[in-house]
């Protein structure tokens, strides 16, 4: 085990009948970390998040939780993790402060003391005037919040989310976002799924990707990016297909371009897209060599690459 | 035995566990073991008993008597047979203590001492030797728990629950109604009374009051056949559908609390309705006719049904995949138990009324198969609350008799000891029930594969 990990997997497979839902997955989370699980419907996130928190136990594979093993020490494990399923579940019979007693009493936090915290947690999370309402007569966000301000009770060192944000209106989704990284702020890690990868992007140090139950790429944000972008994409536009050609003789041998290809000329004007593994420095050359050609460029761009494009490129589409 | 009865705290007793968890543990293992010595025992004497009767080893009446009752003056017979049944009620109070001290309720840690208690009572008064068995597992167990009370505490499933069902004006829109028709049927069941009787002339003031009695308790059956199985029915299978029960299964709260909690506060509404009827059933007092003892019986009666029934629906809520079909599992145990099995065995209760009233069964020739038959139908009636009611009752005014007392064979003139069934019928269900709460406590412990 690597100490830095809070979240450790080693080959975790769930198997329903013959259907894999998860394939031996190397899921980890470094502690401190806001960690987004991100993949479509179906990739098995639920799955692996179950065998996390104890409630399904793996076909195969390990899953180390602060240390403790999912399947040998699932009380220390329970004891460690604050867990919000996709569905909230309600008891329609309760108040706000209720509901958090009742949670707080399951944790076996002393009477004396519950008072106290479920006030400071209904602070925290911006509830402190639903105090005394009924939780099924909460909104959709506020429920988050309270189901976000019950798995910290125990003040646990991880944070197991599913799909926190999901049918939150913009709004709403700006306020769990910050709040998880207030959360983090208070020391915690929190491990969260999402379908959208721009969700997580925002306030993530880490991400996953999981797809049809295989990890598709993991790790911090940095990472990713020069991971799944190792080349940049140049286009330049130029006034005619002659132009163009220069510029591709020009340009054929210089350090660190992969290959040229032409684009569909545009308002009657040439357009050559270059696969470019250089740095900023080696961007520069090739501008002033362009120049140094005396070619007369009319457009100069480099295309960012955005999370979405990333996620659409690693993800096929091969959705169960 | 030890398997079926034994249960650990937590999920995965192979996990380290905090000094109170393994406290608690410790204490539950005792108390469990006490009560598998208290069983095998009885069985033991059981069998040394029937030989004595079978005349194959003497008289090992007087020989159990001498060791295990010295002090009380009744027959030898009837001496065996209290031996038996006190050992069997240490097993069956043993095994529920054990259930609670994992629920770490209150209630367990000051029975475990009332135990001690009650069984120093019988060794000093009667001389229950085998008492010291269940003391010192007690005095073990309760100096252990003594040393961490704070372990006890108020289970937060039953305060939750509590919360909701008080909440509001149903709960008391329920009792009020619930009084309502008690009081109804009970000037009801006056006026038919007493309009049947004038023609007659004569109205007995005792008749009245035990006819009202009767009615009251009939109702207060009625009404737990119908509420205790529907309160806890739901229990495992409602968490579930309202998608709580993964919340609740990432807590710390074990599978004991849990399920005991939903059970005490099924109880807690149960025993509420029960008690607001006293009062009611004083009324019968007025006309005479019914003792406060009866009053007693009844209760007890009522409450151990209420128990046992509330646990068949939590033991179907775990099984059982929604609410629904634990609920009708739930209550065709519960008719078949309290309506089925009387209508069935109904010439096999002639069998056990002709010993009640002396007059024999006049079945059979042979003195051992009818003392045999007899203790069948005395079991009979003791798995039915409401044979067990009656047959109680009977006793009680025929022969002013609560506990033990005899009757005559009539194939040979042999009197035979036997027990008013309220005291089987209560050992029965509480061990049932307790078996039936660990089965259910296992089946949540069930990681989903
Ligand atoms: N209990 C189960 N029995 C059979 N198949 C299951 C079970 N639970 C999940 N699956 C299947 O496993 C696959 C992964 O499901 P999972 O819920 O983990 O996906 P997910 O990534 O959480 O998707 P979503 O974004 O829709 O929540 C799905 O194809 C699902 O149908
Ligand atoms: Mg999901």
């Amino acid at each position: 085990m690597d100490e830095g990990l809070i979240i450790q997997t080693a080959d975790l497979k769930k198997s329903f009948g013959k259907f894999d839902a998860v394939k031996e997955i190397t899921v980890e989370v470094p502690a401190g970390s806001i960690y987004g699980f991100v993949g479509p419907n179906g990739a098995g996130k639920t799955t692996t998040m179950r065998m996390l928190t104890t409630l399904t136990r793996p076909t195969k594979g390990q899953a180390w939780v602060n240390g403790y093993s999912v399947t040998e020490e699932p009380r220390a494990v329970r004891r460690s993790i604050g867990y919000m399923p996709d569905e909230f579940g309600v008891y329609d019979d309760m108040r706000v402060w209720e509901y958090l007693d009742f949670f707080a009493a399951c944790y076996d936090i002393p009477e004396g003391e519950r008072k106290r915290l479920i006030n400071d947690l209904l602070e925290l999370v911006d509830l402190s005037h639903r105090r005394d309402d009924m939780v099924d007569k909460l909104s959709r966000g506020m429920k988050q919040r309270l189901s976000l301000a019950r798995t910290l009770a125990h003040d646990p060192a991880v944070l197991i989310l599913d799909e926190p944000a999901s049918g939150l209106d913009p709004r709403a989704r700006v306020e769990i976002r910050e709040l998880l990284v207030t959360l983090k702020d208070m020391g915690k890690t929190i491990f969260f799924s999402s379908h959208i990868l721009a969700d997580v992007a925002e306030i993530c140090t880490h991400i996953g990707i999981i797809e049809a139950g295989e990890m598709v790429a993991q790790g911090s944000m940095d990472e990713m990016q020069s991971q799944m972008m190792p080349h940049r994409e140049i286009v330049i536009t130029v006034r005619n297909p002659e132009a163009a050609e220069k510029v591709k003789t020009l340009l054929q041998d210089v350090n660190g371009v992969l290959d040229i290809k032409d684009l569909e000329p545009q308002a009657g004007r040439s357009r050559i897209q270059i696969n470019f593994t250089g740095d900023d420095e080696g961007v520069e050359a090739i501008s002033q060599k362009l120049s140094e050609g005396g070619i007369a460029v009319l457009g100069f761009t480099e295309e960012t690459k955005d999370l979405e494009a990333m996620f659409m490129r690693v993800t096929k589409g091969i959705v169960t | 035995m030890q398997d079926l009865t034994r249960i650990s705290l937590v999920d995965s007793p192979e996990e380290a566990l905090t000094p109170r968890e393994h406290r608690l543990d410790f204490i539950a293992n005792i108390l469990n073991r006490g009560a598998i010595i208290n069983g095998i025992l009885a069985i033991i004497v059981i069998l040394a008993a029937a030989l004595g009767a079978f005349g194959v080893l003497g008289d090992t009446f007087t020989t159990l008597q001498n060791v295990s009752l010295f002090r009380s003056t009744v027959a030898p017979d009837t001496a065996s047979l209290m031996i038996i049944l006190t050992m069997l009620l240490n097993t069956s109070l043993l095994l529920v203590l054990m259930t609670g001290v994992l629920a770490r309720e209150g209630w367990a840690f000051i029975g475990i001492w009332l135990l001690v208690i009650g069984n120093v009572a019988a060794l000093v008064t009667q001389g229950f030797t085998p008492g010291i068995i269940t003391i010192l597992i007690g005095l073990w167990a309760g100096i252990i728990a003594g040393r961490d009370v704070r372990a006890f505490r108020m289970n937060p499933v039953m305060l939750k629950e509590l919360r909701g069902r008080m909440r509001g004006v149903r709960a008391f829109a329920v009792l009020t109604i619930y009084l309502g028709l008690m009081s109804g049927v009970t000037v009801l069941l006056f006026l038919i009374f007493t309009a049947l009787n004038r023609s007659e002339g004569s109205a007995a003031a005792g008749e009245i009051g035990r006819v009202l009695f009767m009615g009251i308790v009939g109702i207060e059956l009625l009404l737990i056949i119908f509420i205790a199985p529907a309160f806890t029915a739901g229990a495992i299978t409602g968490e579930r559908e309202r998608q709580t029960y993964d919340l609740l299964r990432t807590t710390l709260l074990a599978s004991p609390p849990f399920v005991i909690g939903k059970l005490e506060s099924a109880l807690s509404y149960t025993l509420l309705l029960l008690l607001a009827a006293i009062p009611l059933q004083s009324i019968a007092f007025l006309f005479g006719g019914v003792t406060e003892v009866e009053l007693l019986l009844a209760f007890i009666i009522l409450t151990v049904t209420a128990i046992a029934l509330g646990t068949v629906g939590i033991y179907f809520s775990a099984i059982a995949p929604r609410t629904l079909s634990a609920s009708v599992r739930a209550y065709t145990v519960a008719l078949v138990v309290t309506f089925g099995i009387p209508l069935v065995l109904s010439f096999i209760l002639n069998i056990f009324t002709g010993a009640l009233f002396g007059t024999g069964t006049g079945i059979t020739r042979s003195p051992v198969l009818e003392g045999l038959l007899v203790y069948l139908g005395l079991f009979l009636v003791s798995i039915n609350p409401i044979a067990t009611a009656l047959a109680s009752q009977q006793l009680l005014i025929d022969q002013q008799v609560t506990g033990f007392w005899t009757t005559t064979l009539s194939s040979n003139g042999d009197t035979i000891p036997m027990v008013s069934p309220w005291i089987s019928f209560t050992i029965i269900y509480l061990a049932v029930s307790t078996v039936l709460i660990v089965l259910a406590i296992r089946r949540m412990r069930k990681v989903e594969a």
